[in-house]
């Protein structure tokens, strides 16, 4: 079987993908409570939360981040990553039940590394709600294998 | 035994503090919730997915001795990924304050946290700001 998967040497510096939209829903919001543990009245506590600055529950941040990482997926042919390494993230807004939000994502560095299997890929990535604002963005360091 | 407070407020919270969770078990379960809910499909069924330890850690740290932070807003994230995880592995995290800066509406709170495996490797680590909300004038301490 052909591997698909882009290696270092495919990814170009300045490269760029757009996702699909993904409609955030209540049952994400509890699923994703159920499983992290994290019972936040944020998230959780709707008459609460009527009389918050957000006027409505909200999204966990981290729910954010865990569904821009299957959207860019979806966003572009995988990457032969060997390691996930480094995250540097901000939360600029809030997720609300029944937003839309698409990843948008640019690869901003490219470089080798000390060992000659792997090169180390930064990729900026934004996440846009459904009024194209800015809800969280930041940059990932992926380790991608080199092409033998 | 002597009533705790529920929430911890910004003027709960003293910079050095330092907080260690329970241990969890990640399990095949997380991993199918997690990716169902993601859509990060992984070709190896025991690997644990990249950012799930760092969602199960935000609950853990509901289970330590100290009530719950009022965080009004999770505002960033650096986080670094050392060791990847395997569905059986156990974690626990432990995290210390390490800023403290008031505002007008409550605080900035920088967290450093670590997170460990049943070996005691830390397995990720990083660093989370959170604004925080002060104490009530009608809540005593």
């Amino acid at each position: 079987m052909t591997d698909l998967r882009r290696c270092f040497d495919d990814i170009a510096l300045g490269e760029e993908y757009e996702s699909p939209g993904r409609t955030v829903t209540e049952a994400d919001i509890v699923i994703f409570a159920g499983l992290s543990g994290d019972y936040n009245v944020l998230h959780t506590d709707a008459e609460l939360m009527k009389q918050s600055i957000f006027g409505e529950r909200i999204a966990h941040g981290l729910l954010g981040l865990a569904i821009q990482a299957g959207l860019f997926t979806r966003a572009t042919q995988a990457y032969a990553t060997l390691a996930f390494v480094g995250l540097r993230w901000k939360f600029k807004g809030p997720i609300k039940i029944g937003d839309t939000i698409r990843l948008r994502a640019k690869v901003v560095a490219r470089e080798e590394t000390s060992k000659p299997d792997r090169g180390l890929v930064t990729v900026q990535r934004t996440i846009l709600n459904q009024r194209d604002e800015v809800v969280q963005e930041g940059e990932t360091d992926l380790l991608v294998e080199r092409r033998r | 035994m002597t009533p705790r407070p529920a929430r911890s407020y910004f003027e709960d919270v003293e910079l050095h503090d330092v907080v260690e969770t329970p241990a969890l078990t990640v399990t095949e379960a997380h991993v199918q919730i997690y990716q169902g809910l993601t859509r990060a499909p992984d070709a190896d069924p025991a690997a644990v997915p990249d950012l799930l330890p760092l969602c199960l850690t935000t609950g853990l740290g509901w289970r330590t001795s100290r009530p719950p932070l009022v965080v009004l807003a999770f505002m960033g994230l650096e986080w670094q990924l050392l060791r990847p995880l395997r569905v059986g592995d156990t974690i626990h995290s432990r995290s210390r304050i390490v800023t403290r800066r008031r505002m007008r509406e409550g605080g900035v709170i920088v967290e450093e946290r670590e997170v460990f495996d049943q070996r005691g490797e830390v397995v990720q680590r990083g660093r989370f700001t959170f604004l925080v909300g002060k104490r009530p004038k009608e809540v005593a301490a």
